[in-house]
């Protein structure tokens, strides 16, 4: 236990005290490992509590502590007998992890997370899905069991993989480290053998996932537990310095670019269209933009002819 | 001199147990440590000050009374304690390690829940830590954790919006597409709207507990970019290519599929209510994709691409 301030070891009494209180003699060990203290820690603040009570502090009015044998009781303690009410931030963080888990395709609706929710949400007067409601991103059940498994026993993974942004299908042997859900979509990462190179795939894109009977030695600096993984808020979207840019004047029906995008820069026109700079990333996400756009946006500059070359080939297609 | 800690202790079990609203100096005089206020008034003021904002940070509701019987009138300070207890929400040892697994794997950015879970009786000793991986991390922003404790509390919110002043009935909070939203009631322009909380500016004011109650969430379910256009409904038919066929089928409803061809490419059918959702989605499979029928969309989709190809 790092050295807590007097209001945080407050906080951890009353939540401690009334566990006591509620349970018949458990023991110092049991106590210290359910709050995070060592057995010292504990005994430490048990010495402080049957110093406290009410006025006037006669001996009945004072907690009774009793340890034996490593056991601990705590009587005379009615008005701690159940836990501070949760806080908007601890009922936010329970109810946002519960209902995310629940989120996770695949993920039994009847099961413990789900029955856990319940209870926690209707304690705060909140129903699941009612008053706060998750959506990590949608991803095939299968697949993301697949991954998480081989993640898990550090199996090789083949990917029949569509690359969206180059418009390719392709075959890959990859060693995922790490399946996640961020930005509103799930991801896998690990070494690729085809891109001999770490790379980043979305579950969403993938069209089979089959586990080989290879393994692989899980690289070392890969550290169990929530700090490891992804480090930080997760940014998906990590534009280069020397992607291309593209300039483009949004009409009104096209302003809602400027929101789904990260748009560099942004400038009202005197015509009242909108004047924005966008990473323009692969060839393909940019020939999909701008033939959805049409009429909508006008190319200023970086795409010259990407629109018309694009819609010349689709085209093409309906004259078959 | 006993110290802050027990201080506090003993303020806490003090309030918790007042039958009546209790003055600061019923407090200084039941509660040892704090310095004399007929000694010293500033320095017993800081100390009590100090130590009342403790509790209230830490969630502890606080109250500030008038007492009964004082003329003139006296601010007292008490703890109910239906205000102060958690109800037991009666988790299974399967649920409870359930929640511990669920606040490993999920990271809400600026949320600990490890105080949440310490008041619902700590961790199962030996419970699974699950594959221990960090399953996803969801951003927070300012305006979260007040928002949700207004739509637990139903207690009508008022914050920046755009630059504007809204007065809002918060009914529910979603995360999407990597976004946090709020779905309400917006009083001053009398009907229901979403509102992005990264968008929000300021400081979000509640008003009392249980200002509105709250609908009932009528089934939704994804809108695809087809449908809810308001354009008469037509069946239209769509081939696709066998290297997008997959994720064609994915994004349609079930029973869409009218024919799968030897070479993998598929054909199916969508009602059409909103054409130019419908072209975007066909356009987002570039040359995978042609649709066949009816004439007027096939024409449509033509004279679109001319006019970009010129």
């Amino acid at each position: 236990m790092a050295r807590r301030s007097a209001a945080e070891r407050l906080r951890l009494l009353l939540a401690v005290v009334p566990w006591i209180v509620a349970h018949d003699g458990p023991t110092l060990d049991e106590v210290s490992r359910r709050f995070d203290m060592t057995e010292d820690e504990l005994l430490a603040e048990l010495d402080l509590v049957f110093l406290c009570g009410v006025h006037p502090f006669t001996p009945d009015s004072l907690m009774d502590v009793v340890i034996e044998e490593g056991r601990v009781w705590i009587r005379y303690a009615d008005y701690f007998e159940r836990p501070l009410r949760l806080t908007p931030e601890e009922g936010l963080a329970l109810v946002a992890a519960g209902s995310a888990l629940a989120d996770v395709p695949g993920a039994d609706p009847n099961g413990p997370v789900a029955r856990a929710l319940a209870k926690v949400a209707a304690v705060l007067g909140v129903e699941p899905g009612e008053a706060l409601d998750i959506q990590l991103g949608s991803a095939p059940a299968e697949t993301l069991a697949t991954l998480r498994e081989a993640v898990a026993s550090h199996h090789q993974v083949e990917l029949d993989y569509y690359t969206y942004g180059r418009d390719e299908r392709s075959q890959r042997v990859i060693e995922p480290r790490a399946v996640y859900a961020a930005e509103g979509a799930w991801y896998v990462d690990g070494f690729c053998h085809r891109a001999g190179a770490d790379r980043r795939f979305r579950l969403d894109r993938i069209a089979s996932a089959t586990r080989l009977d290879t393994t692989f030695e899980a690289p070392e600096t890969v550290v169990r537990g929530p700090e490891a993984v992804v480090p930080g808020p997760v940014s998906v979207f990590d534009p280069d310095p020397d992607d291309p840019r593209v300039v483009l004047d949004l009409g009104p029906r096209a302003r809602w670019v400027a929101e789904q995008y990260p748009v560099e820069t942004a400038d009202e026109l005197a015509d009242g269209r909108l004047r924005v700079t966008l990473v323009a990333g692969e060839r393909a996400w940019l020939e999909r933009l701008l033939l959805r756009l049409g009429p909508d946006a006008e190319v200023v500059a970086g795409a010259d002819d990407v629109g018309a070359v694009a819609a010349r080939r689709v085209l093409a297609r309906y004259q078959d | 001199m006993p110290d802050r800690l027990e201080r506090l202790l003993n303020l806490t079990a003090a309030l918790l147990t007042a039958s009546t609203p209790l003055t600061a100096a019923e407090l200084a005089s039941r509660v040892p440590g704090y310095p004399d206020p007929s000694a010293n008034r500033d320095a017993f003021h800081r100390a009590f000050e100090r130590d009342k904002s403790a509790l209230r940070e830490m969630g502890i509701p606080l109250r500030v009374l008038e007492v009964p019987g004082t003329d003139p009138p006296e601010s007292g300070y008490v703890v109910r304690r239906e205000d102060y207890a958690l109800a037991d929400p009666g988790l299974d040892p399967d649920e409870m390690a359930a929640l511990q697994l669920a606040l490993a794997a999920v990271r809400l950015d600026g949320a600990s829940g490890s105080e949440a879970l310490f008041k619902l009786g700590g961790a199962t000793p030996g419970g699974s830590g699950g594959e221990g991986w960090l399953l996803a991390a969801l951003p927070t922003e300012a305006s979260l954790v007040p928002l949700f404790g207004a739509v637990a509390d139903r207690a009508t919110v008022r914050f920046q919006y755009r630059g504007e002043a809204r007065h809002v009935d918060p009914h529910r909070l979603s995360f999407s597409r990597g976004h946090w939203y709020l779905d309400g009631y917006d009083h001053d322009r009398a009907a229901d709207r979403q509102f992005r909380l990264d968008r929000i500016d300021g400081e979000v004011v509640a008003a009392e507990p249980g200002g509105f109650d709250r609908p009932s969430r009528s089934p939704d379910r994804a809108v695809s970019p087809w449908e809810l256009g308001g354009d008469p409904p037509v069946e239209a038919r769509l081939a696709v290519d066998a290297s997008q066929a997959e994720w064609a089928l994915a994004a349609l409803p079930d029973g869409s599929l009218v024919a799968r061809h030897p070479d993998g490419s598929v054909e199916v059918a969508v009602s059409v209510s909103n054409r130019d959702g419908f072209r975007s989605f066909v356009l987002g499979f570039l040359d995978h994709a042609v649709v066949l029928e009816p004439p007027e969309l096939r024409d449509a989709m033509v004279d679109w691409l001319s006019a970009m190809s010129r």
